[in-house]
């Protein structure tokens, strides 16, 4: 659909995904460029953390597939690398900054093999990445957001994956933490490697990803930011509110409801967050 | 069978609803457990209590109890609040020590308390019938009975005077804080209610089987209906039918009546959890293959509609490519396939290739802008 | 007491016993707190004793191996009734704990009862197993006890990785290849048998509190996994041994909760006294902010302002 390698990293084809009789993606068909920054952006309920979590078979589709580097998941386990949403840890579980990175070779390493001073060495250079190498011993307890972030990120890389998946990095973080990810990010691309993040504010999308795409449970569209990401396609995606006019077109980009004009969306009353 | 026997029964009836009432708002508000926790802690109440008064049938034992399960209640909430545990782990800490404190004074003192290890966990609702409560010379039946029917009344009047009170604060505590009455104040007033249930019945029952009455048969009317108004009654019924199933089993088997009367409520729900007519797993089973081909077909009008006109379209809404992408077997693609022709969605357009009628493209839209 | 305890044997073999069982319940434990299962563990001890009861029905023996068989196959099987019950999604987890730990129980009674109206199971001595009583453990108990620490020893060693990121982020340990289901299976059939193991001992009724207690106590002293499985185990068999040397020196004193008393004290001491997240240690960080915050000449004291 673009220009790039012709094999995309990930391939997705009639991808649908449903909790009891609920769907939460429809039929989702999708190209991620190799080499690119991919943002998922859409409402609250439109499937973004379900799409990266099928995506990883976390969770079972109902019907559709995945391909990524043109193989199935389980033959390219070792390519992919998984930041998920820090909220879904206990922060308060007795380990160390270091350990938690070193979790990022487990699955290198394979059975009954510790990680020895090699894998070591990888996560503290993970760290130095993400600016936390100072962090190293201490208890994950004592860490903020962001750090915790931060420390995700770099168990993250320490798998030397190709493609990454992540889902919200920047949400609730310092801005010494959205720094330190965006340098990650471009570091990464510089690499040729793959991200795919979802991501929720929209104003930097087009600073921060190459590529977008805009999701509510079906695929609305997907591409370059500059091709895609347009106020159109924004109004369809968020059911004709959009929370920020794309790019700052329009005098009051961020006046949002009113902004938005006759409501495209078919449905009379779109019920917000009912889908969550 | 003998009027004792008509006796137990009646009782074992009654002890069985008064557990389920209040059980119905245990199961709904997620703290089934707490019903184990109270029902072990509040021996401790009973035990320091005899100490106090040497009586075992002073109304004192039964207000002890009563306060040491929501003592129990409050110490485990204050644990947790200390972030140094999490809330089971509280939960798990706090009732062994009270219970292990009370079995120790108990077999230390075991000849003047009167109150055994077996009482402790089987109750002694056979023995009901031999405490009666006779006022002026007049036999009024067992005094466990009436005690009972005291505690049942008690229920009643707290859930039915306070049920919408109750429904707000389970399914939204900000909102009952937000309408002026303190969800904190109702889950206490509830927390002394499900105790002093918890007392009466174990003395029938025992301490651990008072867990099976007060969850077992509201977890069973669960899974018949989703309305509130109805899963009293039917929480109520079940635990009746339970406890004269399992009193029956017990005359039959020559044992543990208690047991007996938890081991009926397990089989009931069970039943219920395998034959519930919409929950249960066998229709559950039945109804997720119906709904797979059902789901299925909507899949396929979807997909077709997505690529009709579009460049791929020829490749795409093929039969046989269906096997393929859709993740289909043959042989269930052929059957959506014949489905969603015999409904009139889609018809066969030369071979292989699919197309959606009018009637089809409509479901699809209607499906996705759902 | 120290001089009793060297010089008698039976004491000594109880009281080995008893340490073992609690060092084994302690460290497994460690996983079943951290993965806030603590509860499950009350509702295996108690599906756990229609199988003791069975397996003595049906093979008329009152050996350890035979009862802890039984007792594991019910433990599972309740398990899986938990898994089975809140499947369908309509209920939560811990009403189906409720349920199965409650109904399990009371079957186990009826059987219990059943088995006593007729052959004497007062020479069973199957009611011993309700609240346990550590003088009837024998010399081979206490081996049959220290083999099953052993094997669970080991295999904890052995698959530690995949345990630690089970506990901590099991999302992630399936995207890494960790194949979760069957380490949550092999991990979740270790507690069963370090419950089951310590069920003559302490008793169906209270061993999950030596499950959880010393986990909790462990907790306290230390911030990495590793420290906290050995401290735990450490905390568990001093409980265990002390819990059944004072009940073995009483005359019918059951061990259970005595266990549990020794093991409560701990968790209360460990939570009040930890140098590092204790009551007392975070009441004075907090009355020494205040007073830096008041010499500084600032107005009203941080209440509430979190302490890293």
């Amino acid at each position: 659909m673009t220009q790039g390698p012709p094999e995309p990293a990930i391939e997705v084809n009639d991808l649908t995904v449903a909790y009891r009789e609920q769907p939460v993606l429809w039929d989702v068909d999708l190209r991620i460029r190799a080499g690119a920054l991919t943002a998922i952006v859409g409402p609250n309920g439109a499937g973004k953390t379900t799409l990266v979590r099928a995506i990883l078979g976390l969770v079972a589709p109902a019907a559709g597939q995945v391909r990524i580097l043109g193989q199935p998941l389980a033959r390219v386990r070792g390519e992919v690398a998984y930041v998920p949403q820090r909220g879904t840890v206990d922060w308060d579980f007795p380990t160390s900054v270091l350990d938690v990175v070193l979790m990022g070779t487990y699955g290198r390493l394979g059975w009954f093999r510790r990680p020895g001073r090699r894998e070591r060495e990888d996560a503290r250079s993970a760290l130095e990445k993400v600016d936390m190498e100072a962090f190293a011993d201490r208890q994950i307890r004592q860490l903020s957001g962001g750090q915790q972030q931060r420390v995700f990120l770099a168990r993250a890389l320490v798998q030397d994956a190709r493609i990454h998946l992540m889902d919200e990095p920047f949400q609730g973080v310092d801005a010494r933490t959205e720094r330190a990810i965006v340098d990650v990010l471009s570091e990464l691309r510089s690499r040729g490697d793959t991200v795919v993040a979802v991501h929720h504010a929209l104003q930097t999308v087009p600073e921060y990803f190459d590529d977008v795409v805009l999701l509510n449970v079906r695929r609305v569209a997907s591409g370059p930011v500059p091709e895609v990401f347009t106020e159109e396609n924004l109004r369809v995606t968020y059911g004709g509110r959009v929370p920020f006019l794309a790019r700052g077109e329009g005098p009051g980009a961020p006046a949002s409801e009113s902004a938005s004009g006759p409501a495209l969306d078919p449905r009379p009353d779109p019920p917000t967050g009912a889908r969550e | 069978m003998t009027s004792q026997d008509w006796e137990v029964l009646v009782l074992a009836v009654v002890v069985a609803v008064t557990c389920a009432l209040p059980g119905v708002y245990l199961v709904l508000r997620r703290m089934a457990l707490l019903s184990d926790a109270i029902s072990h802690s509040i021996l401790l109440g009973i035990v320091l209590a005899f100490f106090w008064v040497r009586d075992l049938n002073s109304p004192v034992l039964v207000l002890a109890a009563g306060a040491t399960g929501v003592l129990m209640v409050a110490m485990v909430e204050a644990l947790h609040r200390t972030r140094l545990v999490k809330e089971d782990a509280a939960i798990a800490l706090v009732f062994p020590a009270l219970f292990s404190l009370a079995v120790l004074l108990i077999s230390r003192h075991a000849g003047d308390v009167h109150l055994d290890v077996d009482a402790v966990l089987l109750g002694e609702i056979a023995f009901a019938p031999f405490r009666r409560w006779v006022v002026g010379g007049i036999d009024l039946g067992p005094r466990a009975l009436w005690m009972m029917l005291g505690i049942l009344a008690a229920n009643l009047l707290f859930l039915l005077s306070l049920h919408k009170e109750m429904k707000v604060a389970t399914f939204d505590a900000g909102l009952a804080a937000a309408m002026g009455f303190s969800p904190v104040l109702l889950h206490y007033a509830f927390m002394s209610l499900v105790s002093v249930t918890a007392v009466g019945a174990f003395d029938a029952v025992g301490s651990i089987l008072v867990v099976a009455l007060m969850i077992a048969p509201p977890a069973a009317a669960r899974l018949l209906t989703d309305r509130l108004g109805l899963l009293l009654p039917l929480a109520a019924g079940i635990a009746a039918g339970s406890a004269a199933l399992g009193f029956f089993g017990a005359i039959l088997l020559d044992a543990s009546i208690a047991g007996s009367m938890a081991s009926a409520a397990g089989l009931v729900f069970a039943g219920v959890l395998l034959g519930a007519p919409e929950r249960g797993i066998v229709a559950e089973v039945r109804r997720r293959r119906e709904q797979r081909l059902e789901f299925a077909v909507r899949m396929l009008l979807i997909h077709l509609l997505n690529h009709e006109g579009g460049p791929r379209e020829a490749e795409e809404n093929r039969a046989d490519h269906l096997a393929g992408h859709l993740r289909w077997s043959r042989d269930f693609a052929r059957r959506v396939v014949r489905r969603a022709v015999r409904e009139g969605q889609l018809e066969r357009r030369g071979g292989e290739g699919l197309a959606l009628t009018p009637l089809g493209r409509e479901v699809a839209r209607h499906v996705m802008t759902r | 007491m120290l001089a009793e305890f060297l010089s008698d044997y039976t004491l000594r073999v109880v009281a080995l016993g008893a340490g073992a069982l609690g060092a084994l319940a302690g460290a497994m434990g460690c996983f079943a707190v951290l993965r806030r299962q603590s509860l499950l563990g009350d509702a295996i001890a108690h599906a756990a004793l229609p199988g003791i009861v069975l397996a003595f029905m049906l093979t008329g023996l009152r050996t350890t191996p035979v009862l802890v068989l039984g007792a594991a196959l019910a433990g599972w099987l309740g398990t899986l009734a938990i898994l089975a019950i809140v499947r369908g999604g309509r209920l939560p987890e811990d009403t189906a704990l409720g349920i199965v730990l409650s109904v399990f129980f009371g079957f186990g009674l009826v059987l219990l009862t059943f088995v006593q109206q007729r052959a004497g199971a007062a020479q069973a001595g199957l009611d011993t197993f309700l609240f346990g009583q550590a003088a009837t453990l024998l010399a081979a108990d206490v081996v049959f006890i220290a083999a099953t620490g052993l094997v669970c020893a080991l295999v904890t060693m052995l698959f530690w990785k995949e345990f630690k990121l089970l506990a901590f982020d099991a999302d992630y340990a399936l995207t890494v290849g960790v194949p979760v289901r069957r380490i949550d299976l092999l991990l979740t059939g270790l507690l069963v048998l370090a419950i089951v193991v310590g069920l003559q001992t302490v008793g169906v009724v209270l061993m999950s509190a030596l499950v959880v207690a010393p986990a909790a106590a462990a907790r306290q002293w230390t911030d990495g996994l590793g420290a906290m499985v050995l401290l735990a185990g450490l905390l568990g068999g001093i409980s265990g041994m002390a819990g059944a040397a004072i009940s073995a020196t009483g005359s019918g004193i059951p061990t259970g909760p005595v266990v549990v008393l020794v093991a409560s004290a701990i968790v209360a001491f460990s939570l009040a006294l930890s140098p590092r997240r204790g009551l007392l240690a975070e009441a004075l960080r907090r009355a020494r902010l205040r007073r830096r915050h008041r010499e500084a000449g600032g107005g009203r004291p941080p209440v509430g302002e979190e302490v890293p």
